[in-house]
């Protein structure tokens, strides 16, 4: 048991270390946005389960196989007698609820700070933006300064403010919707959640900064490759060159290096991923979420 | 039958048009072409300052309301969420140009001031 412990915590640590850190450089990714996020997302909950069930297992090593040692030792809390585990064991089920806990308070505070600012945002814009009647669902902010942006959640918003409409036409008007709207509809904000939640609890670690920078721009490509299929690759390039020629951003060397990527991926689209290693990605992805729940449970 | 969401706005719109303080009497007229009870326009009044809108204060036996801030500051502050989406606010708005990351957005709010 101790071996499948230590096995499951080298597995934990190589997902949050050396893989993120490959996938985060890995090119391919750009050629199949989804994939790439589904298995960020086994990722993260294999790393997490791996970690946590290391810590399980090892506890409990003494008293057999985890699962019914794991119901003997609530069976002897329950009737009031403290499990009979000497203080290393003692100390790494103590360690691993800590994480557990640690894990799950970082996920709801930072959920429940994000509602809140969006709810502060939703209530403001409800008051100050006019809905725009050439697309619906879509208000209008008067600013000059061109931005376009969504509001995720069951109550989602789009707005575009003054300077956008200033400065696209009505077609790339339209794909910067469409982008907006693939955000809304496939609740990127979800999928990102979990990654600022722990890349918050672990700045430290390398990998996981790696993993939230590398989704947050996964989920950009997925949004513009429905855009250019809904609009054109020339109208949300346009809407793009257009928009970050004059935002506020423009002068920062990494914003500029992100949007000559963007652009460079709508003008010449990489060729998908074939069929079968797009098969085989998902299968990576079921395999890795897994391995640490069948250690547990099987 | 206009929504709460309408009568918050021109509630908004017909404080931030006053020069000074103004009580639900003055809004009521104000929103003559609405006609509205007094009723409802203080309840969307009480709303408002529970958003942090509106702010009550009493002279003699009114009570006057006045907004918090400008329209224009509002504006500002949702155009101040929207520009500095970096990535851990990634979750509460997605801007179409991504997000800033940490490193450079002191340099954003720099560029913004």
């Amino acid at each position: 048991m101790e071996l499948v412990a230590l096995g499951l915590l080298v597995f934990g640590v190589a997902l949050a270390e050396p893989v993120s850190r490959l996938l985060a450089r890995a090119r391919w990714p750009g050629r199949d946005p989804v994939g790439a996020l589904l298995l960020w997302q086994a990722i993260g909950l294999a790393g997490g389960l791996a970690l946590l069930s290391a810590g399980v297992i090892y506890g409990l090593s003494p008293l057999g196989a985890p699962r019914p040692a794991l119901e003997s030792v609530l069976d002897e809390l329950g009737a009031g007698r403290l499990p009979a585990l000497d203080v290393p064991h003692v100390v790494a089920l103590v360690l691993t609820a800590a994480l557990a806990a640690r894990l799950l308070g970082v996920l709801v505070a930072v959920t429940v700070r994000t509602l809140r600012v969006r709810a502060r945002h939703r209530e403001l814009l409800d008051l100050l933006a006019t809905p725009w009647p050439a697309a619906p669902g879509a208000r209008v902010l008067e600013h000059p300064v061109p931005v376009a942006y969504c509001l995720p959640g069951l109550r989602s918003r789009l707005v575009v403010s003054a300077g956008v409409l200033d400065c696209l036409d009505v077609d790339q008007v339209w794909a910067v919707l469409a982008h907006e709207r693939t955000h809304l509809r496939e609740r990127h904000d979800l999928v990102v959640l979990p990654f600022v939640a722990w890349g918050a609890t672990a700045p430290f670690v390398r990998g996981m900064v790696c993993a939230q920078f590398a989704v947050a721009t996964l989920i950009e490509m997925r949004a513009d490759d429905v855009a250019v299929r809904q609009a054109s690759p020339k109208q949300l390039s346009g809407a793009l060159g257009a928009m970050g020629g004059v935002a506020p951003a423009a002068a920062l060397s990494s914003f500029t290096a992100a949007l000559h990527r963007r652009l460079a991926r709508i003008v010449e689209p990489p060729a998908p991923l074939p069929l079968a290693l797009r098969a085989l990605v998902r299968l990576i992805a079921g395999v890795l979420v897994a391995v640490p729940l069948l250690a547990v449970l099987g | 039958m206009p929504t709460l969401g309408e009568l918050e706005r021109a509630v908004m719109d017909a404080l931030w048009s006053a020069d000074a303080a103004v009580t639900a009497r003055d809004v009521q007229d104000a929103l003559a072409g609405r006609e509205l009870a007094t009723t409802t326009v203080l309840t969307v009044l009480g709303r408002l300052e529970r958003k942090g809108l509106v702010t009550r204060e009493r002279s003699g036996r009114a009570h006057r309301y006045r907004a918090t801030a400008s329209r224009a500051d509002h504006v500002a502050e949702l155009m101040r969420d929207a520009l500095d989406a970096t990535p851990d606010r990634g979750a509460a708005l997605a801007r179409f140009l991504g997000s800033i990351p940490d490193d450079e957005r002191a340099a954003l709010r720099d560029l913004l001031d």
